[in-house]
Formats: structure tokens, sequence, C-alpha cells
């Protein structure tokens, strides 16, 4: 035990020292944290300019739309119908991203078509929305009631009506919940094939450079290669909780700076919202409601408590199960770069693992998700995928049991890493082959 | 102090060592000769426990060799590395440990060493910094760190230059004074004879000869002997008439010689001496010993002896 300490302290202090270390641990989450300021800033958005039709043959809203220009949207009125078919296709509608159909029976059934050629981002949804229905307003105040305007706008008070299943009240199962899980998965992957390829070539550089013979003399190869692994792994784990604290104190500091008001409740105050859009309609005010479900997302409906334990469990034994991988594959080659090219099926392996992960997040209730969910190889991002969506009531046990499982295969693998480890170590020159690994594996 | 005892060990189809049992006494430096892939290596890896034999035992002070026993020897591989990123210390530290020293004991010793090879200002560089001779020194160090009772060389000169190898020769000596047991795996000849007190010689995995180095030279004398005289070399050939024949002369300078003689018949080297004085002005006269060269060249190669013969 002592020895494999030694090993791992060794490995430890290389990784740490190494600049390489220090860079991807800043830059890393770093990165995280830009993307996630974009898409705070930018979430969904498509085309910047928009050249809408609004087709009001009855001419209800007098030409008139916009308190306020809003330089992304270009309105034009028509007083005449204007077919579908006619927009599509003709050619003097071509220029028009959107047709906004008013007929005469809006004031009485308030529906309104929006047709459009590509499909609006949801900051744009909102605003077309927004201004139709401002304009509306007014029109339907003056012909129903007596008030002004700015009247009816202090007395009105928006209801919010949110939909929720009732077996899923926070919305556990949407799709960008498991977007978090999978991007929780994907970490996962990124941190295992990183520092797995640094197993495979702290090996290979120790079979290269025949230090080995030196260590061997001293302690059994399986003592080595634990020390190996865990040594690398400490390194991966510091690195994995340096990303935590600085992705989590970017958000803190993203939430504190950047985007201060969108949280604030006081901003939410849906009288102050009508108050504000009366007046100006801003843009930064257009931003707030469509931030929010990122904005959301992010500080409100994920659990980053419980994600990021279970992340840091399955990380940690998904390592020690692919890590094996790599370091049996380091150990039997017998020359650097045929270790490389052994390390193919793995990567392969590790996309495919992705792809589970996506599978999952596009069909939760497929019998194959349940069997990627178990299987060790794809269970890391599959159960991340699935923990962010929310496992049903009763069903928490497949979580545990998913983690047993790779409990037990890492376990396994790392025997038959270990068993390979030992008689290929000091092969050289030779070509990895299934037959010479076979041979090796039934050596004792 | 160490004992193989019927040792043998195959890799796949390959016999690498063929029942091989050999004694190693305390405080003896042990030459282990062959030539390549005569399966020293091999052996050498079992003692260390890198390697499991076939069949056959390692015992060490009369027990069967464990993992324990490892701290006990220092071993330098043929093929030696570093891990160039670290520093002498760094090295030093982690190796000594792994046999077995605590931090401090690796320091002081390092100091020890470092002082001893006039290096000491070393302790900070990065291995990547240094010579190949240089990383060899450091090698050599972090190997005898432990202060091991079996210390076994495989190659520990080669990479050296002249000075250095006379170094660490002395170094080796200076152990065995001590008490220490070495065991030296090398091609080296002239070191076997000027260090080793016996060796053994491995060839296709069998071992063919063992004993103590004076006795095997002994043992494959031809009978010649060397006369070193000055004169002319035409009186000395006309003094060995058909008594003796010359097998082999040296000019030294004009009149100065060393000439190779064998006797014919019952003549003796007292004869040879009788026949010679007043022809020539002997300098000094020697029986020639075979070089551990040559016996290793004539016990690996006996084709050779045979074409001679």
């Amino acid at each position: 035990m002592r020895n494999s300490w030694l090993i791992a302290r060794r490995e430890l202090k290389e990784r740490i020292g190494a600049r390489s270390f220090l860079l991807f641990s800043i830059f890393g989450p770093l990165l995280i944290l830009v993307g996630a300021y974009l898409l705070f800033a930018f979430g969904g958005e498509g085309k910047q300019r928009w050249n809408v039709l609004i087709s009001d043959p009855t001419g209800i809203m007098d030409a008139k739309i916009l308190a306020n220009e809003d330089k992304s949207i270009t309105y034009s009125f028509a007083n005449d119908y204007i077919e579908l078919e006619e927009f599509r296709d003709a050619k003097q509608f071509q220029p028009f991203d959107a047709m906004i159909e008013i007929n005469e029976k809006v004031l009485s059934n308030k529906t309104a078509f929006i047709f459009f050629r590509e499909k609006p981002s949801v900051r744009m949804q909102t605003r077309l929305q927004f201004h139709i229905e401002r304009r509306l307003e007014e029109v339907m105040v003056a012909e129903f009631t007596n008030l002004s305007v700015s009247a009816f706008r202090k007395i009105k008070q928006p209801l919010n009506i949110a939909f929720r299943n009732a077996y899923d009240p926070l919305d556990e199962a949407s799709d960008l919940r498991g977007w978090v899980g999978f991007f929780f998965g994907a970490v996962i992957f990124l941190f295992i094939f990183l520092f797995g390829m640094t197993i495979l070539r702290s090996v290979t550089l120790e079979k290269s450079n025949r230090i080995i013979e030196v260590l061997l003399a001293s302690v059994r190869p399986n003592q080595l290669m634990a020390g190996k692994i865990i040594g690398i792994g400490i390194a991966a784990f510091i690195q994995f909780s340096i990303w935590i604290v600085v992705i989590g104190v970017g958000l803190y500091f993203l939430r504190e700076t950047l985007f201060p008001d969108l949280l604030d409740a006081a901003n939410m105050n849906v009288a102050q919202m009508t108050e504000e859009v009366k007046q100006q309609t801003n843009d930064y005010f257009f931003a707030t409601k469509e931030y929010n479900e990122f904005v959301d997302l992010v500080y409100e409906r994920v659990q980053f408590g419980t994600m990021t334990a279970y992340f840091l469990l399955f990380f940690v034994v998904g390592y020690l199960f692919y890590g094996a991988f790599f370091a049996a594959i380091g150990a039997t080659s017998g020359s650097e770069s045929d270790g490389q090219q052994f390390i193919l099926p793995i990567i392969f392996i590790l996309c495919f693992a992705l792809y589970a992960g996506y599978f999952a997040l596009e069909n939760p209730e497929s019998s194959l998700v349940s069997f990627f969910h178990y299987l060790p190889f794809t269970s890391p991002v599959v159960v991340m995928v699935k923990l962010s969506q929310g496992y049903a009531p009763g069903q928490g046990y497949q979580l545990f049991l998913s983690l047993f499982i790779l409990l037990i295969s890492a376990i396994f693998v790392l025997f038959i890493a270990g068993r390979l480890y030992k008689n290929g170590i000091l092969q050289y020159g030779h070509r990895i082959k299934l037959s010479l690994m076979w041979k090796w594996l039934k050596k004792m | 102090m160490l004992e193989i005892q019927h040792v043998s060990k195959s890799f796949l189809r390959n016999l690498a060592l063929d029942d091989i049992s050999l004694r190693i006494e305390a405080g003896e430096i042990f030459g282990l000769l062959g030539p390549n892939g005569a399966g020293k290596t091999t052996l050498i890896r079992i003692v260390n426990r890198i390697i499991e034999a076939d069949n056959g035992s390692v015992r060490i002070n009369g027990d069967l060799m464990t993992q324990q026993h490892l701290s006990m020897i220092g071993y330098l591989p043929e093929e030696r590395g570093l891990y160039r990123t670290m520093t002498v210390e760094d090295h030093a530290l982690f190796l000594g440990q792994l046999r077995g020293l605590s931090k401090k004991d690796v320091k002081t010793q390092l100091e020890y060493w470092l002082e001893k090879f006039n290096i000491a200002d070393w302790r900070k560089k990065r291995i990547e910094e240094l010579s190949k001779g240089m990383a060899q020194k450091v090698q050599f160090i972090c190997t005898v760190l432990h202060e091991p009772k079996l210390l076994i060389l495989d190659e520990p000169l080669s990479g050296f230059d002249p000075v250095n190898i006379e170094l660490i020769k002395q170094e080796l000596l200076e152990m065995k004074a001590k008490g220490k047991t070495i065991i030296l795996s090398t091609h080296n000849m002239k070191s076997v004879e000027e260090i080793c007190d016996r060796a053994a010689l491995i060839h296709q995995s069998k071992k063919i000869m063992e004993g103590r180095i004076s006795e095997i030279q002994e043992a494959r004398k031809t009978g010649e002997f060397a006369i070193k005289f000055r004169g002319s070399m035409i009186a000395f050939v006309t003094a060995l008439w058909t008594s003796f024949e010359l097998t082999d002369k040296e000019i030294l300078g004009d009149d100065k010689f060393i000439a190779r003689v064998k006797m014919r018949g019952d003549n003796s080297f007292e004869d040879l001496l009788k026949a010679l004085i007043g022809q020539v002005k002997i300098e000094a006269a020697w029986e020639v010993l075979p070089s551990m060269q040559d016996v290793f060249i004539d016990l690996v190669n006996p084709r050779k002896e045979a074409n001679n013969a």
C-alpha cells in the first residue's frame, strides 16, 4: 500500500506540476462560463432582422404597431387578404420573413396567426407576440371600454397560468433539464478520456524509457498500476473540483454582476413591467423575459448539490472502469504508436456512450435506454441524463443499481487489467494482438 | 548470501533458462557472464522477483526469497531509465522511499553520494539537463542509496568514460570491503578479471562454467610462457632450437621484445631459461594465463577453437 501511495504521489506531483494542468484548470471552466454567458445573452437567437408583413384587410390596426421603433423588426401593412400559398410563393412577398394575419374576427376570438418561413427564435416570438398584443390591446380598449390605454394598463393584472404534470410538478422531465444531465455526463467522459490518455502515456513512457524495470524491482505490477490510476485519478479529481469551484463562483458572479436584474423579483413585478412597456419598449425588458428560461434553469431548477454528488461518484467509478482499460492497453502495447492505435476502439466506445446519453435524452422511455442505463460503458452519461430528468417515484433504486453494476464491473476490469499489466509490462517491440492478450490473460 | 537452485524459465515455447543453479557467497563480487540472449537478464529478473521462475527456487540468507527481501537488494538494470522531468533529488526521494527508506534517510544518503562523486550541484537539476554519463551516475546513486546488502548490477560500466569506469570500479571494491555482495553482469571482461572473485558463464540458457577467476584461467591455460628480453630476435629463435616453439611475438623497440613460447616434449620453464640465458638479456618471464575475454570466446564459440586446432 505504501508503495502504491508513493507511485500515486509521484504521478500526482507530475500532473499537478505540469503547465497544462494549470491551463486546463483555468481555461476549461472559463470556456464553459463563456458558453453559459453566451447562452444567457443570446440563447436561441436565430435571424437578427425580421421583415414582417401584417395582413390587415379590415384596417383594425390602422397601420400602427409600435410606440418606439424596434430595429430588429420592420413591419409592413397590407390591407388585402393574402392567401398562405400566395405569401409562400409569390415573388413580391419573398422579402418578408413572416406574415401576421389579422382578420376581422380577431377582436372576438382573440386569435391571430403568424406564418413564418424560418422558425423565429424564442426571443423573436416574444417580441412579435408582444407588439401585436399591445397594439390589439389598444384597439380593444378603445372599442370596448371608456378607459384610456394607460388607465387600462394600470388596472390590468395578467395572470400567469403554468401547466404542470401532477407527477412532475417541477417539470423535471423537460428536455432542457435533460441537456444539463447530458452536459454533466459529457464532462465525465471528457475527463475520463483526458486522464485515461494520461494513464496510457504514463505507462508507455515508463516502458519506453525503461524505468519500469527499476520500479518493478521494488513494487508489484498491480501496486504500480493501482498507484498510477489512483495518482492520476486524484489529479483528475482535483482538476474536476477546481472546475466545479471556478464554474460555481463564475455563475455566482454572472448572477450578481452581469444579470442582476434578471433574477431580481422587483424587476419581475408585472405592474412595473407593463408600466415600462407603456413608456418604452426597450430591448432590455424583452431580454428579461426570454433569459428567464436559461437563467431559471441554471440558477433555480438544476439541483446542483444532488447532481454534483452523483456526478463525482459516477466520475470516480467510471474513471476506474475506463482507466483500467487505458492502463492495460499501455502495458500490453509494444510501442507508443501501437498503443495509440489500440486506443481507437476505446474512443469509439466513449463516443458511443455519449450517443447513448443523447438517445436517453430523446427517448427517455425506450427499453434500450434502460439497458444503457445499466451498461457500465454507457451508464455514467445515461444516469446523469436520467437523474436530471428525474426518476419516477419508487425508481430511485435504479440509480444505485447502476452505480453498483459499474463498481462491480470496475473491480472486474481492474483485475483483468492487472493481469495484462503484469504479463505485458516487460514486453517490448511486439504488436498488440488479441491472441497475445488472451495468452497473457490466462497466465497467472 | 544468495542461492539459486535449479531455476528454469520459458517464454511461450522458448526456453530462457535451463536448470540454473548458482551460489553467491556473502562479500564477494560475482561475475555473471554470457553472450547476448543467453538468459542473464531473465535470471536477474527472477532474483528481483520481477518475473517468476517456472521451476526452482531462490534463497537469500537461507530463506526463500519474498517481496520483503527486495529492500536488501539494489538493482541496476541494463536498460535503465529515469523520469526526464524530475530533479535528481526528487528521483532519489522517489526510488529511495520505494526501497523502504524514510525521506530524511534518503536526503542524508543522497548528500553523502553527491559529495562523494563531487556532484553536489546536480541536486536540483532535472534529468533532461544531464548528459548520458551524468544520468548513469544518478542511476548508480539511486541503486545504492538504501545501502543494500546485495547489489545486482547489469552492465554498470556501459556509457561511462574511462575515468568514471575507474571510479565505479573503485566504489564496487570499496563496497565489497564493507561486506556487500555484488553480482556483476557485464561484457567488459577486463573489469571481470580486475574486480570479480568468481564468475559463471551462461550460454544458450545453460550454465556452462562457474568458478574462481584465477581457477578458470588456470584451467584453460595452454602452457605458454612470455619472455620479455633485450637482444636479437634471431639469437632468441636460435636458442629455442627444437625444444621450444615460438607462438607469438611483440616488438617493443629496436632490440626489445616480448615473445610467447610453448614447450615441446618434456622441457620445462627452467630448461627454457637455461637455453636463453647468455643469448639474450631476459628482463621478465611469466606464465601466460588466458584472459577472461579468451575464455569467454572459447566457451561460447568453440568452432573457433576447432578451426584453430
